[in-house]
């Protein structure tokens, strides 16, 4: 074979093969040994956008309308509250008897002031929670918080510079944080606000909502009332006839509202033929209508014990480990965040898994916040 | 009451840590295997917006072949008994290079043959010094695994009489070699284009380091799972629970015991203890000795050496959801390179600034009428910790997609933006976030001089400065990289197993 060398001769390239190992000690031995750096700012950074969990207390309550009131939230330990993007939500953990129950509300607040986070609670008949906020939350009273999460953000690369927002009820609290942020303000053309309520009383937020408007010429609201008539406001629903006035042409629709809301605007949407890039919901579950009455048992196997408590199947999973006093790991609710990702063991279940990965769908991995018991059940979750 | 003492503990269920723990466990170990994460896999995972799934992290996987043309990867996946369960999809070309400077494109196929047909379309008078890098490709790879299999400890005369230009090409950086050899410039920097995979200019990688990769892309071709990275480190995890693994997830280690500078077990982050005389652990050296291990029971040759090294590249990636297929976009191929120049180490230096532009993509049809595309930028230094800030996050974060997603369109000149169904961005924070390396790093330390391959290799059981603890992962002694951590995985477990048995004798 004929000599191969890099070098002067290949003896020599051998000799430096040789050599690496001792090269490095050498420069072990030159480096200090003093202690060494674990983290930084970046490390930093993530523990301040990502907390673990925030503990909080509300600083006032304000009544909104009959049937909501806002939540002034500021934090009892971190200076301020973590950043956040127009249309995101917190998670609030209310214990009450010893249960503890996860809600997602969306932040009302502007993320220019992280002072403290607002939240906006309607009383839902038979809602344990929002009653309990409602009735029973005082000032002063902490909570733990989780997040911000979601995606139900303005997106400069996605969205169209020509925006329509279709509220309903107290659907609009993730549009004030909206309505707030000069930024969004700044990058977009025009904004079309449809907020429906029953009647000018229901409508929240209505002073605050004006007020933004008189002042920036790009913002447009139109209050459609479905239970009152008033020469001023739109009658009615949030209609095809209503959404066409304003036009649909290469816009951004972003909706947040009641179930049927949704159901009724997804037909439109279909109808106009508006793709699916342009239309953004914010979280929400479906409840199934075929869901029946009945009880069974379900199994938490956790990290080190197994838990049985009953659950029903009108109930999800989630509801009756929330009703048991079992530690949860739910953030969203709704199927979406997959914080509460479970293994099905056993059982039959109605479920909801488009938020699931392919993988884990194989795997019987479920979502316990969109699941129905159909028999009993038996579930793996990683807690301890 | 639990047993709480086992035979390994596996820190971290990255590709890494759930191999070795799988190959742990079956050979009959009692492992346990720790994850802080709720999700095992760490870098490759998968995630879901709206009617996408995207691969955190994966661009493609190297070194696995085919059932009869089978590489590491698959001969791995052979032996953990999962092959049959892991189904991929072999992608048809090895890369599409674009320079935003000088407006070049050149599309590289799979095949020793077909890659030298077209590099001499590119570049005439390029084969002879090709046929040379491949056949010394070849004896690369044959050396390597001799080095492996000798366990750090390889014969001088072997290595002397089989590999002799191995042994000569071994100490030279992948530009030193190809400029000896004769090669083109044009083709030195053609072939170069992977550089950024392996997250160092051609001056400063390792031939062998990068040789051994070209050569299984371009003689095996890239490949990606089918259904997702996720799917497959849950099943590893799977297999190693059926095979009567403990795997606990929401389970940081807070410390590491050692007694006599030897590892007597962990505690996590909920005060449990367990006990042990052997850790495997898949997380930076940094972590490890500088907040597990209280700072006077960490030797000063184990700080020594991990303050002399540096961290590799941190990365943006921008997660795009198309409602366009690949044909309706006009864009063919699967991986591309996007650079203003092929000079690596021009480029390298311009990737210390966060907004390079400077990226690599991979593209693929994920339905009859959409597609994904996920664009990966680079980023070395500490450009990235220097500009933001909690305030500006937000707004860089825009940016930054803004930049690469611009940056594509202009190299391929076809648009993207209006084919933007869902987007997601993950910044060196969001990687900080889930995997807890320092300053969000991903591709472990800067494969350099004294941290290349080789020296890594060649002192790694020099190096295992508290008996019993040994790292695993892109940290490790096989550097970053899919296919470098899950083989990486194995090769640790084994030296512990050897550890153990020569502890029985």
């Amino acid at each position: 074979m004929k000599e191969f060398k890099i070098g002067m001769n290949a003896k020599l390239d051998m000799l430096k093969f040789k050599n690496l190992g001792e090269e490095r000690e050498k420069e072990i031995e030159k480096s200090a040994s003093t202690s060494v750096k674990d983290s930084s700012l970046t490390n930093t950074l993530a523990g301040i956008l990502h907390p673990k969990g925030i503990k909080v207390q509300v600083s006032h309550i304000v009544k909104e309308t009959e049937d909501t009131k806002s939540f002034y939230l500021k934090p009892v330990k971190l200076e301020s509250m973590p950043p956040f993007l127009a249309g995101q939500y917190v998670t609030l953990a209310v214990t009450i008897d010893g249960r503890t129950y996860k809600r997602p509300y969306s932040i009302s607040s502007s993320p220019n002031s992280l002072e403290m986070y607002r939240i906006t609670v309607k009383k839902e008949k038979n809602g344990i929670v929002s009653t309990y906020l409602f009735h029973e939350c005082e000032v002063g009273s902490t909570f733990n918080l989780l997040g911000p999460f979601g995606h139900f953000t303005y997106q400069p690369l996605r969205d169209s510079k020509d925006v329509v927002f279709l509220a309903g009820g107290s659907g609009i609290t993730p549009f004030m944080a909206f309505l707030q942020n000069q930024k969004f303000l700044e990058k977009i053309h025009s904004l079309t606000l449809f907020y429906g309520a029953k009647s000018e009383f229901d409508l929240i937020f209505k002073k605050e909502i004006d007020e933004i408007c008189s002042k920036n010429k790009k913002i447009k609201v139109i209050y459609v009332l479905s239970e009152q008539k008033r020469s001023d406001y739109a009658y009615g629903f949030i209609d095809e006839e209503k959404i066409l006035q304003v036009g649909v042409e290469n816009k951004s629709f972003f909706v947040s509202g009641p179930i049927k809301m949704y159901f009724s605007l997804n037909e439109i949407f279909k109808k106009l033929d508006i793709p699916n890039k342009f239309i953004r919901h914010e979280i929400f579950r479906e409840v199934p209508e075929d869901l029946v009455e009945q009880n069974f048992q379900l199994t938490i196997k956790m990290n080190d014990k197994t838990l049985t408590i009953p659950c029903n199947g009108k109930e999800t999973l989630l509801q009756s480990m929330e009703k048991g006093r079992v530690k949860t790991l739910a953030h969203c609710t709704v199927g979406e965040c997959g914080f509460c990702r479970s293994k099905l063991l056993s059982g039959e279940v109605k479920t909801e898994d488009s938020c699931v990965r392919e993988a884990d769908k194989e795997a019987h991995y479920i979502h316990p916040c969109v699941t129905y018991p159909l028999s009993d059940v038996t579930i793996e979750v990683p807690i301890k | 009451m639990e047993n709480k003492e086992y035979d390994v503990i596996v820190i971290g269920a990255g590709n890494a840590g759930l191999v070795s723990a799988l190959t742990l466990q079956k050979k009959g170990k009692k492992v346990l295997l720790l994850e802080k994460g709720r999700v095992v896999g760490g870098l490759a995972s998968s995630f879901i917006r709206g009617r996408f799934e995207f691969d955190t992290s994966l661009h493609q996987l190297c070194e696995f072949g085919t059932k009869e043309d089978s590489d590491a990867v698959y001969d791995l996946f052979s032996r953990l008994e999962i092959i049959d369960k892991v189904s991929v999809e072999t992608l048809p070309e090895a890369f599409a290079v674009y320079t935003l400077d000088h407006k070049e494109k050149y599309v590289m196929p799979v095949g020793k043959d077909a890659f030298l047909l077209k590099m001499e379309e590119y570049v005439p008078g390029s084969t002879k010094s090709m046929e040379e890098f491949f056949s010394l490709c070849e004896e690369t790879k044959d050396a390597l695994s001799y080095l492996n299999e000798s366990k750090g400890h390889p014969e001088t005369e072997v290595l002397m009489e089989k590999y002799p230009r191995f042994m000569v090409v071994a100490p030279y950086s992948i530009e030193k070699v190809l400029k000896k050899i004769d090669m083109p410039l044009k083709a030195q920097e053609i072939l170069c284009s992977y550089w950024s995979y392996l997250g160092s200019p051609a001056s400063k990688l390792s031939f062998i380091h990068y040789a051994s990769m070209v050569y299984s892309y371009i003689t095996k071709g890239p490949v990606i799972f089918k259904k997702s990275s996720h799917a497959i480190s849950l099943l590893l995890s799977e297999e190693f629970v059926k095979n009567g693994g403990t795997l606990k997830c929401l389970t940081g280690v807070k410390e590491i015991l050692t007694q006599n500078n030897e590892v007597i077990g962990v505690v996590t982050d909920s005060n449990e203890k367990f006990l042990t005389r052997h850790i495997l652990a898949n997380l930076s050296p940094n972590v490890v000795y500088g907040q597990l291990i209280q700072n006077d029971f960490v030797p000063d040759k184990a700080k020594s050496l991990t303050n002399l090294r540096n961290f590799g590249a941190r990365g943006v990636s921008v997660y795009l959801g198309l409602n366009k297929t690949m044909k309706e976009l006009g864009l063919e191929n699967s991986t591309y390179f996007v650079y203003h120049s092929l000079d690596s180490d021009r480029e390298f230096k311009r990737m210390h600034d966060v907004f390079s532009g400077n990226l690599a993509a991979t593209l693929k049809n994920t339905s009859p009428d959409t597609s994904s595309l996920v664009l990966t930028s680079l980023i070395f230094g500490d450009a990235f910790d220097k500009l933001v800030t909690k305030e500006n996050y937000f707004e860089i974060k825009e940016k930054l997609a803004e930049s690469l997603v611009s940056s594509f369109e202009k190299a391929t000149g076809m648009n993207i933006h209006d084919a933007i169904e869902e987007i997601e961005v993950a910044t060196p924070v969001t990687f900080a976030r889930y995997t807890g390396h320092p300053e969000g790093v991903i591709y472990g330390y800067l494969a350099t001089s004294h941290d290349n391959l080789l020296p890594r290799i060649m002192n790694e059981e020099n190096e295992v400065f508290i008996k019993g603890l040994r790292f695993c992962g892109g940290f490790g002694s096989r550097l970053s990289g899919y296919s470098s951590t899950y083989i990486n995985g194995e090769m640790e477990a084994l030296k512990t197993l050897g550890e153990m048995e020569n502890e029985r004798v």
